[in-house]
């Protein structure tokens, strides 16, 4: 076999040659090929992500190991992370999407930790294959989260031209375990036995990662479809039990999920964060299908699968768990003290590497400081001016696939299984109980799509405040962040460049806010026939909720009830949808970062003051469109009443602005002096735009007004080319 | 007295059962889809959830196991009460121990959703649920389409079987009040000691979680049970 076969490139190949003193054979390349691409390595993204902020008070687990942990009490930590499947999802949309969701579900379980939450961002073209990808993407999402009993709580819609033949599908998930119960892929001794779990091993998914995950689409991909894996939700739910059990009864020692390059990658980052070598007999891999060679074993991407560290002594119980919940259970291997992945087939030796060579050891691109510095220049900026406020505009904006109201996708996954879920999809960050503790958990997801068309730092910024803003519109104490990125083919320079000031967005922001980047995922390459997407970050944050079973309202109040924004951004509809559908692409604005940490902790502890009866943060659709989600959670007589402090354009770019951390808080008039009081001390602007009336729907000054029912109707409008 | 809830292979809503019944103070124990015998328990729960993946048909391979067996034979032999929601609906139809059948929801998707149920008639297995009664619970499934044929569907009705029926906010069970496209409505089925839901009561146990209709639901299911239980004790 050649390197390119493998997707590795002449310099790589010279280079691992190199580092054996040999030339590598067959078995041996194809473990480079996988653990080198794009996918497993993050090569091309590895010098970006290093320079986010991974520590705080939380942080029980940043980058590095299956997921990120943060401390929820003392008594539970909690797992979060996203992962992406774009290309499956693509080529076969519901099982692409469904194992997106079995595979971070795995991760979490890899933490010992039990999944309560799913949440799914999703992005999808406009032309017809993407109305088809779109339902199979979530009916697949549905088949894998519903099944396996881990409630969807939350998630995130974007559609446009540029995700035509690129869709992306990010799944987070989250999980909880006892801070006494810690497991994870680095705690293998040598002389433990490795235990290969679940499905038997089959010939899907082969080189998924390296070939499929780790290039561009070229057109007429039907080729692809055996690189993708299908997914089993029953066989994962009582995989995840057995597993589960037998960490919670300490018998594993590592665990570690067999997802992108199956059991080359499983192996090797076991052994590498263990710091230790193991011999394999791959003999005794348990095969679906007979004459599996050694290379198909090792690069199978089979679902469904675990692998486990057991002592010794731990053996017999481990394996009597498996057995009663009916899991296949096979020793396939033992740590070694060598430092030496030795792979046997019926005792003849078929690969000798270091582990080393294929984690820590892949290319790297690193980042120049200076490059990383001029990240942040300004770009030249594209901005339309607004006309002034007209009747259908807000209508149209409200149907905006970006804006309205997710129900047709979310009432096909089960949102309320585990009974945790206190606010589910139908708000804008949900909010969940949690087994065991007083403490809650706020899930906030959100991404960019139009936000970074033009300015990938503004969006990437933007993405990681307007997160932060919906934990902090709970009162909750934001644990960390977790970061989905999607983007270009790293080898073209523009694409590149895109992408790295996406991340730098990203890394200015939460640096501000203080907050810690946990985790996450880099998808690269989603190009078609030359075509990059939009760079394009999807933001998980994790929030500690004091009081989950009193959430701060999101609905209107009651008559004659105050409505503020708080920290009103200046008039600047650029990057909206509003402007969008006007003139086209905008640049998002930019925010300052300076005042960001204190300005999320004065309204949290706005939030838990009691002054305000509901907050709720400005996203997509502006000022307007959240007013029209606050309505649809509202008495149904009440409406709105507004006052905008600007006339013109201006008070077009104020409806529609979409700038991050802005808020709209609802406070009763025998509040209002304490409000007033509050937020000059803490020396942030809160501006009145109106009241809350008893004449349904919204109106402006005498000169607009529109029904309560024609606005809802605008934003529950059902996509009719997609077919719900 | 002790309620059993059983856990199949795929069950997921095992552990909100327990949950629920913990809540209402009443003692529980979990059976395992392999067990033999049924431990002692008073009263067994069929949870919601995926059993066996819904491969086959939903419910079918589940309704195979051997703590079906002894179910089955306590149905028979002590009128054992049973109580099936979602996919334990589904396990008693496919067991025989329910009349009719779930097939897949009408419009194909999978659907989850608050919704209105109205109890159709007062059953001696839920005291205190009166007749017109309307219930807001949740349900979550994509095989929850209820179908009998026409003379049996009259039969149910007659013998006042047919239990819970999906309606719109008057109470009325209205086509578009449907989320499945079950036969008359119906989302609930009692004979004997053994009564199903589709709808999930376990989830509704607390107004903040959307509604505490299922605490009502569940309550008036264990009150039926200590009625039982006095008079079989004279």
């Amino acid at each position: 076999m050649r390197g390119d076969e493998v997707g590795l490139n002449p310099n790589e190949y010279e280079s691992i040659c190199g580092i054996m003193g040999r030339s590598p054979n067959d078995l041996e390349l194809g473990l480079f090929g996988a653990l080198w691409s794009e996918h497993c390595s993050y090569k091309s993204s590895k010098g970006l992500l290093a320079r986010f902020g991974h520590s705080g008070p939380h942080v029980v687990q940043g980058p590095g190991e299956n997921a990120g942990v943060v401390r929820l009490d003392e008594n539970l930590e909690v797992a979060f992370k996203v992962e992406s499947h774009n290309h499956p999802s693509y080529v076969e949309p519901v099982q692409g999407a469904a194992t997106g969701v079995g595979g971070i579900l795995r991760d979490i379980i890899a933490m010992g930790a039990r999944p309560i939450a799913v949440a799914d961002m999703l992005r999808f073209g406009t032309d017809e294959k993407s109305h088809a990808i779109m339902r199979g993407v979530v009916k697949g999402v549905g088949l894998y989260g519903n099944a396996i009993g881990i409630p969807t709580v939350t998630g995130d819609l974007g559609v446009s031209e540029t995700y035509d033949g690129n869709p992306l599908v990010n799944v987070l998930a989250v999980g909880v375990r006892r801070s006494d119960a810690r497991v994870g892929a680095g705690g293998a001794c040598p002389g433990q036995w490795l235990l290969l779990v679940g499905q038997r091993t089959g010939r899907d998914g082969i080189h998924g990662a390296s070939l499929l995950a780790s290039r561009d689409f070229s057109g007429g991909d039907e080729d692809l479809r055996p690189t993708v894996q299908v997914g089993d939700p029953f066989l994962g739910k009582i995989l995840m039990e057995a597993t589960l059990e037998t960490v919670s009864r300490g018998l594993a020692a590592a665990v570690q999920d067999l997802g992108a390059a199956g059991l080359a990658s499983a192996l090797a980052e076991l052994c590498h964060l263990s710091k230790i070598g193991a011999e394999i007999w791959l003999e005794r891999v348990p095969l679906r299908q007979p004459g599996l060679s050694p290379y198909e074993i090792m690069m199978s991407e089979t679902q469904e699968r675990m692998l486990l560290a057991v002592s010794e002594e731990n053996l017999a119980a481990a394996l009597e768990i498996f057995s009663r919940y009916e899991v296949l259970a096979t020793v396939i291997g033992q740590g070694s003290a060598s430092q030496r992945l030795i792979l046997y087939h019926n005792s003849r030796i078929e690969a000798d590497v270091d582990p080393d060579w294929l984690t820590e050891g892949a290319p790297r691109q690193t980042v120049d400081p200076s490059y990383w510095d001029a990240l942040a220049n300004q770009r030249p900026a594209v901005h339309h001016p607004a006309p002034s406020l007209a009747r259908d505009l807000l209508l149209d904006v409200l149907a905006h696939p970006d804006v309205r109201d997710r129900f047709p996708i979310y009432r096909q996954y089960d949102s309320m299984v585990q009974t945790g879920t206190v606010y589910g999809p139908d708000h804008d960050a949900a909010v969940l109980k949690v087994r065991g503790s007083t403490h809650g958990l706020v899930l906030a997801v959100a991404g960019t799509g139009r936000w970074a068309a033009i300015d990938p730092y503004a969006g990437g910024a933007g993405v990681v405040l307007r997160v932060l803003a919906a934990l902090a519109a709970q009162g909750a104490v934001a644990l960390g962040l977790t970061d989905g990125v999607n983007a270009g083919n790293p080898h073209v320079k523009s694409s590149y460049d895109l992408m790295a000031a996406l991340f730098r967005g990203v890394s200015d922001a939460a640096f501000a806010a203080n907050v810690p980047i946990t985790g996450g995922n880099v998808s690269l390459h989603n190009e078609t026939q030359g075509q990059s997407i939009w760079p394009t970050v999807m933001m998980g944050a994790l929030g500690r909720h004091s009081n989950p079973l009193h959430p701060i309202s999101e609905h209107l109040g009651r008559e004659g009830d105050l409505i503020y924004v708080v920290n009103p951004a200046p008039p600047n509809w650029n990057g909206s949808v509003a402007a969008f559908l006007t003139t086209g692409l905008s640049s998002y604005p930019r925010c300052d970062l300076g005042n960001v940490e204190k300005l999320l902790q004065a309204m949290r502890e706005w939030v838990l003051s009691g002054i305000p009866t509901s907050v709720r943060t400005i996203g997509m659709g502006g000022l307007a469109a959240t007013l029209v989600r606050m309505m649809a959670v509202s008495d149904p007589s009440l409406g709105v009443e507004l006052t905008l402090p600007d006339e013109g354009f201006a008070e077009t770019e104020r409806f529609y602005n979409e700038a991050p951390l802005q808020w709209v808080a609802i406070v009763r008039p025998d509040q209002a002096e304490a409000a007033d009081e509050y937020w000059r001390t803490a020396g942030v602007k809160m501006t009145r735009i109106g009241i809350v009336s008893s004449q349904d729907g919204i109106h402006i000054a005498n000169r607009h007004d529109w029904s309560r029912e024609t606005l809802l109707r605008a934003w529950r409008s059902l996509d009719k080319e997609v077919g719900w | 007295m002790r309620i059993g809830v059983v856990t199949f292979p795929g069950s997921n809503c095992d552990q909100d059962t327990l949950d629920a019944l913990d809540t209402l103070g009443v003692d529980t124990l979990r059976l395992w889809y392999r067990d033999a015998d049924l431990a002692g328990a008073d009263a067994v729960v069929l949870p919601g959830g995926f059993s066996y993946g819904d491969y086959l048909r939903s419910g079918a391979l589940a309704a195979k196991s051997p703590i079906m067996t002894a179910i089955q034979e306590a149905v028979v032999d002590r009128q054992l009460p049973l109580l099936g929601i979602c996919n334990g609906f589904q396990i008693l139809t496919e067991a025989g121990l329910l009349p009719g059948g779930l097939r897949a929801n009408h419009h194909g998707q999978f659907r989850c959703d608050w919704q209105r149920v109205k109890v159709i008639e007062a059953s001696p297995l839920f005291p205190g649920l009166e007749a017109g009664e309307v219930l807001k619970l949740p349900i979550a499934h994509g095989e929850g389409s209820y179908y009998m044929d026409e003379e049996s569907l009259q039969s149910l009705f007659a013998h006042g079987e047919a239990w819970l029926q999906y309606v719109d906010a008057d109470g009325q069970a209205q086509s578009w009040a449907n989320p499945n496209g079950s036969v008359a409505n119906l989302a609930g089925v009692a004979r004997g000691s053994v009564a199903a839901l589709m709808p999930h009561p376990e989830r509704a146990m607390m107004d903040i979680l959307g509604s505490d209709d299922g605490h009502r639901l569940l309550t008036a299911w264990l009150c039926g049970l200590e009625r039982r239980a006095l008079y079989a004790r004279g």
